[in-house]
């Protein structure tokens, strides 16, 4: 997934003049895991820009480069390194759209990597996209393998207003796959569909989905057929797909790495409860990490979800 | 000989410093074999030995800082070539063995200084379907389940699932046809009978004890076993003169209506479809009590004279009042006097409990106007409330044990 997020930069940087790549060390050495390796080399400091140590000023700098008619694409280490940008993200970056009313819109791409699994320190590991999903006027995309990395990363540069784009960092080198480097984004905004089942709807995005993927696959040989969709833009989230396919399956499973309360599942699950109530079989399941900091190296896989507690609660929706 | 050179670790840094050797000059190690642990500005790094040799040299010890691409270990390789290995190559050899793949994903860089990277040889080959909104949701149309997939209010659902219904075929009452509970009760064998509800709870009760206890166990056999009906009328006591014992007075007319009537001095077995007439007469009086409701038996009210009668009821209240009535004093009712009317009320309907049939209630004194030959006339009269077991009792009896009572009362002596 790392290569496929370095040749979509490549690509947009190649084609489009007015993309602008910043960030801490992302320049001369290639960002913490590689992401921008070799593009200041083949685009030079003016197009990749190593930045201070200082994540407010990151963003500030992209919603000015974003108003004078570049499209920057800014790199925040971790997720957990956010919080000094959020005054200009929350403040600025999502609002001037709505402030200018319409003069000035903001296409600024904020990327950094999301959750845990690579046993790394503290501030390194977490999920924050509820936060941002919060924010109106900031659309937040998770992909979930090299493909959509490359297709969506094409598809948040070119969109004309501000994307958080989340990448899981256990995902970066764990799974190899073709892309073909021809510049296609892929759309925003709409689910995936990774399996097509009939007895359960299992929601998740980012990391989750390799868990989620091995369980339906143990499912599939017990006789269960689980529909995984990935959410993929986290939001607005494709609450039509989800429905339509709970319409189909009856049963809905939400899983998440991030705490659960206030989660993007808890949105998911109550916005189903709305409009799909009289189409459940069961109630909604949600597997989550949980309602406590993100644990060090030897506990976080006692905290992230994994494919049993997936089963599981896929199992408890088939009790009704 | 082949020199391995300290790689980049993946952040960028210049150097590392040496936390320890995990290996010595002499030792024979395997491909990614830990050699030595390095700390970088953010973390301890292990880094695994590249290929399979023997360790010729170690360049530097634990505190020296290395420089990257600097020397870090000699190898002597079963092959003896000297070469060097490049400083960008990563310290985990198996993304280094990746670096040819013709995969976008495989990297020939660990790719972080902070943890430890998962890496992975899995191709992954999926079926990515970007969903998009639907034709039908767009154009606003209300969703409908498609293949005939059911629609139903969870609670539905449940009580359906408790009753052992299948909703399948069910027409749904709900909006969009819905199946409601409505639906499912209707369905159901049970909409012939009540709806199961539960009053309200509330918290902070005390529980019940003793006769309020008892009473509210012997009213709730009696409204489950029961089919009550009551006949009112009133006794015109014009012609009683003064000094009239009104307790006696009701005794002796009960005594009258069982003999006009036995089947109201009677034991009804609704289970067994049993009906036990009884000789002899035993009322039960109804006390109040600020513990509650107390029934203490009059024995054999036509075998005793009215002298006897009021001693024994004289007794029996004091005792009900001082709760020193025995066991004795409560077995064995047959038929029941509710003379609520010393308090207040002139009709009611008293609750037969079983196994008697019936109980007569006695309303409050008062003047009325009454109709009589001669014109308006204010007589003193008493209401009374015949309740009986109509499962056993009929109509009839009931009417006739009603009338022999008010016979007996409207006696002026």
């Amino acid at each position: 997934m790392i290569e496929a997020i370095n040749r979509a930069h490549t690509w947009e940087l190649a084609h489009d003049p007015t993309v602008v790549v910043l960030g801490e060390d992302i320049g001369v050495n290639g960002g913490v895991f590689r992401a921008t390796a070799g593009l200041q080399e083949q685009f030079g400091k003016n197009r990749v820009q190593d930045t201070p140590l200082a994540e407010g000023m990151i963003a500030g700098m992209a919603i000015g480069m974003a108003t004078q008619g570049l499209k920057p694409v800014a790199e925040i280490q971790f997720m957990g390194f956010i919080y000094p940008a959020l005054d200009q993200i929350a403040n600025h970056m999502a609002r001037l759209r709505n402030r200018t009313r319409g003069r000035l819109t903001c296409p600024v791409v904020i990327r950094m990597p999301h959750g845990g699994g690579i046993h790394a320190p503290e501030h390194h590991s977490e999920s924050l996209e509820a936060m941002l999903a919060h924010h109106a006027g900031l659309r937040v995309v998770c992909p979930s393998s090299p493909a959509r990395a490359y297709g969506l990363l094409l598809a948040a540069i070119r969109d004309p207003d501000p994307i958080i784009f989340l990448e899981p960092a256990r995902l970066y080198r764990l799974v190899k796959q073709e892309v073909a480097d021809d510049g296609k984004a892929l759309p925003l905004d709409v689910c995936y569909r990774l399996r097509e089942g009939t007895d359960v709807t299992v929601v998740t995005w980012g990391a989750m989905i390799t868990e989620t993927m091995r369980a339906a696959e143990t499912l599939q040989t017990q006789g269960v057929s689980c529909e995984v969709l990935d959410l993929a833009t986290l939001s607005p989230i494709d609450h039509d797909t989800i429905l339509e396919s709970v319409t189909k399956t009856g049963r809905l499973v939400i899983v998440h790495e991030a705490p659960r309360n206030c989660g993007i599942g808890a949105e998911i699950a109550a916005t189903v409860a709305e409009h799909g109530l009289y189409d459940l079989h069961a109630p909604i399941k949600r597997v989550t990490g949980y309602d406590t900091i993100m644990p060090l190296a030897r506990l976080e896989y006692d905290y992230i979800p994994n494919a049993a507690r997936i089963m599981d609660a896929v199992r408890e929706t088939l009790v009704e | 000989m082949r020199t391995f050179n300290l790689p980049d670790l993946g952040e960028g840094l210049a150097e590392a410093e040496i936390v320890r050797w995990h290996v010595n000059v002499g030792d024979v190690v395997a491909v990614d074999q830990p050699m030595l642990a390095v700390e970088t500005a953010k973390a301890v790094v292990e880094v695994p030995a590249p290929f399979a040799g023997t360790i010729k040299t170690l360049h530097g010890k634990p505190g020296d800082i290395i420089a990257t691409g600097a020397p870090l270990v000699e190898f002597d390789t079963a092959h003896g070539a000297s070469a060097e290995v490049p400083p960008t190559a990563a310290g985990h050899s198996r993304a280094h063995r990746s670096a040819d793949a013709a995969h976008v994903g495989a990297s020939s860089d660990a790719g972080t200084v902070v943890g430890n990277m998962p890496i992975g040889e899995h191709e992954l080959i999926e079926t990515a379907q970007a969903c998009g909104y639907s034709n039908n949701r767009a154009n606003g149309n209300p969703r409908t389940s498609p293949n005939g997939r059911l629609r139903a209010a969870p609670a539905a659902r449940a009580l359906a699932k408790h009753l052992g219904i299948t909703l399948t075929g069910l027409s749904g009452s709900g909006r969009g046809g819905v199946i409601v509970v409505a639906d499912v009760i209707t369905h159901s064998s049970i909409a012939a009978r009540a709806p199961a509800t539960t009053p309200p709870a509330f918290h902070g009760g005390e529980g019940l004890r003793g006769l309020r206890r008892a009473m509210a166990q012997s009213m709730t056999l009696a409204r489950d076993n029961v089919m009550n009906c009551t006949i009112f009328d009133d006794a015109d006591l014009h012609h009683w003169r003064e000094g009239h014992d009104i307790t006696i007075r009701l005794l002796r007319a009960i005594a009258a209506g069982c003999q006009a009537e036995p089947a109201l001095n009677a034991w009804f077995d609704g289970n067994a479809q049993t009906r036990r007439l009884l000789p002899q007469i035993d009322v039960g009086m109804a006390v109040d009590t600020p513990d509650g409701l107390i029934v203490p038996v009059i024995r054999d009210i036509a075998g005793r004279t009215a002298v006897q009668l009021r001693r024994e009821v004289d007794r029996l209240k004091s005792a009900a009042h001082d709760r020193t009535v025995t066991p004795e004093d409560l077995r064995d009712v047959t038929f029941m006097l509710s003379n609520f009317g010393m308090i207040a009320g002139r009709y009611a309907t008293p609750v037969v409990v079983p196994p008697m049939v019936a109980i007569l209630g006695s309303g409050r004194l008062s003047r009325d106007v009454v109709a009589v030959q001669s014109g308006l006339e204010a007589h003193l009269r008493m209401p009374l409330s015949l309740t009986f077991d109509h499962r056993c009792v009929t109509g009839g009896e009931a009417a006739r044990f009603l009338a022999a009572v008010l016979r007996d009362l409207e006696k002026d002596t």
